[in-house]
């Protein structure tokens, strides 16, 4: 179940990391294509997709690396077992959002592909199928909170509170802005 | 119920929710979610799915990843040290010598890298040792940093001034230009102090034993030339109009790649390593940037920002007035917020009176990101200082210190654009005729 959990939320994040690296290079072949008098079709829209989606999919990996940001200054300077009690205060709130969340986006793009709705630009494909990343994206974010409340409830510490300090203890700074 | 009293209660949830430590993206959902739920007929859900789906399906907004994965391509190279060693030469004459190092490499590496820790880390890592090893002063040194740290995100490309181009709807281009001349003035008044406090403490500076002839300086800075080629090159592209934003950025990895080939540093745990962390940062950017869009929404459907507005506007406030309320406002909420999530969180409520006072939105971009600069250096959340607190194995309150003098400048470059607003807005007008 663990290694299960693990693979999902790598293999989303490496996805979405397929997404970025797809722009640099759509854009670049965009670029030279012009050059050369060749006009890319819909390149524009593609990007966009392709943005959208590196951002979704890797919400769970990303959380889970405790990279999601959020205000510590408070829950920073509880003792263990008085913070123990708020993880598991944020963590149901993010629960529920989440969910919400997912159905709300789920219903959307189970409604746009009822109505067989299609994208606006100059590529004419079911706007569902792009737009597959965000419900696929939150379902992932969900699974992942669930599964930090429950290694919390379990007496464990949270995934992202340990990468987190493992990130302070090497001195590595690549995810402050 | 007035709006007025709406304003109040999403804004003490959305406190409450923060200050609990709810991931910031999801506590201003929770907050938009309510104020649409309870104070208009609109469905929330609709909303939550265009706002979420239209602010990261984006074609301008995907300049954003890849300006953040080039600076970290670059952040893995071996850059900073060239930079020391191709830097050092040249500015021995100066009083204060070496310390005007940190300031210019801070000011080169912001120019290829978009965030101010990433900049603050990476130059400090090579300068800091290298000053004590020589017996410069620490506390300036560490406060020279500190403060220089932050042109990562001043000079373009910057990562905040992307965000802040979405969030305002003016053109990504207009504010990177914008912020140069700005960025080139903090950098004067940065080492315009290391001159003064150098002129007043000699004894604080040892002597260079060093001398060079011009070939020997020359040989030394070889491996700065590809990082100067590469700004040269990614401004100009876009200043001539022949690339945009999201272009210029994807030109920019091919160009750091280049540059982290020929130093040697490219392998492929460096590529995966930049790309998965450039696909978590902006992963957390975009993320926030959708829950700023549904609140974004809500505000529209309540009314909110409209009111403030014409609330503020019924007070007639001193432009200079209101730009300093609202710099003291931007200073307490970078104590504890990030300046993602400063800029989000306020522009859909601070620009309709920004406007209406009659400032222009460029002018306002560059002026949050020096507020955001100030932030990072403050504490108790200042980035920079953790920054440096890890590196140097001071407390972060002693890098506080040390960085006052650097903070005030700060201050008077914030002053001296609000005085003089061309200072901004001229070279955007001049390169960007469109």
């Amino acid at each position: 179940m663990r290694r299960a959990l693990d693979n999902l939320y790598a293999a989303a994040g490496v996805a979405a990391a397929v997404c970025l690296a797809g722009i640099c290079v759509l854009m670049l072949a965009q670029a030279f294509a012009r050059e050369a008098g060749i006009l890319i079709r819909g390149a524009d829209d593609i990007s966009a997709w392709l943005c959208a989606g590196s951002a979704f999919l890797a919400l769970g990996h990303t959380f889970r690396k405790g990279e999601l940001i959020r205000v510590g200054l408070w829950v920073e300077r509880l003792g263990a077992a008085a913070r123990r009690r708020a993880e598991i205060a944020a963590l149901l709130v993010a629960v529920l959002c989440t969910g919400y969340m997912t159905w709300a986006v789920t219903r959307f793009v189970f409604e746009s592909w009822k109505f067989n709705e299609v994208a606006q630009g100059l590529i004419k494909i079911p706007i569902w199928i792009p737009q597959l990343s965000l419900v696929l994206g939150t379902l992932i974010f969900l699974i992942a909170v669930l599964d930090e409340l429950v290694a919390v409830l379990r007496g464990e510490k949270p995934a992202y509170q340990l990468a987190e300090e493992a990130r302070r203890n090497s001195g590595d700074f690549s995810e402050m802005l | 119920m007035s709006t007025l009293d709406i304003a109040l209660i999403l804004l003490a949830v959305l406190l409450v929710l923060l200050l609990g430590g709810l991931w910031i993206a999801l506590a201003l959902a929770v907050t938009a979610w309510v104020g649409l739920q309870f104070f208009t007929s609109t469905p929330p859900d609709v909303n939550l799915f265009q706002s979420f789906w239209g602010s990261s399906a984006s074609w301008t907004l995907a300049a954003l990843p890849l300006f953040i994965w080039m600076g970290e391509i670059l952040y893995r190279t071996k850059l900073s040290e060239e930079m020391f060693k191709g830097l050092a030469p040249w500015l021995g004459w100066l009083p204060g010598r070496l310390m005007h190092v940190n300031v210019l490499a801070c000011g080169i590496f912001g120019t290829v890298s978009g965030s101010s820790a990433a900049t603050c880390a990476t130059i400090a890592k090579v300068a800091l040792p290298e000053l004590k090893a020589r017996g410069y002063d620490e506390k300036t040194c560490l406060g020279s940093l500190c403060g220089a740290g932050t042109l990562g995100i001043l000079l373009p490309p910057s990562i905040i001034m992307v965000v802040y181009a979405v969030a305002a709807e003016v053109s990504i281009l207009k504010v990177f230009i914008a912020g140069i001349i700005p960025g080139v003035l903090l950098m004067l008044l940065f080492s315009g102090y290391i001159i003064a406090w150098a002129l007043y403490y000699p004894e604080k500076t040892p002597l260079e034993t060093n001398t060079y002839t011009l070939r020997e300086k020359l040989y030394l800075s070889r491996h700065l030339i590809p990082c100067l080629l590469l700004i040269v090159f990614i401004v100009w592209v876009m200043a001539a109009g022949w690339a945009t934003a999201t272009e210029a950025a994807a030109f920019g990895v091919l160009g750091a790649f280049g540059i982290a080939a020929a130093s040697g540093g490219l392998s492929w745990v460096s590529f995966r390593d930049s790309l998965m962390g450039a696909t978590r940062l902006s992963c957390m950017i975009l993320f926030i940037l959708g829950g700023a869009a549904f609140l974004s929404s809500c505000m529209a459907f309540t009314g909110i920002p409209k009111a403030l507005a014409s609330f503020v506007a019924e007070m007639n406030p001193n432009p200079y007035m209101l730009i300093a309320v609202l710099a003291m406002i931007y200073i307490v909420l970078g104590t504890a917020l990030d300046g993602v999530s400063m800029i989000v969180l306020t522009t859909s409520i601070v620009l309709p009176m920004v406007e209406k006072a009659g400032f222009d939105l460029v002018w306002f971009g560059i002026f949050i990101v020096l507020l955001v600069e100030i932030a990072e250096v403050t504490p108790p959340l200042g980035f920079n200082l953790f920054v440096l607190q890890t590196m140097s194995g001071k407390d972060s309150t002693y890098v506080a210190r040390a960085s006052i003098p650097f903070f005030f400048m700060m201050v008077l470059t914030i002053a001296l654009i609000t005085v003089f607003p061309a200072i901004v807005t001229w070279l955007p007008e001049v390169v960007i005729r469109k």
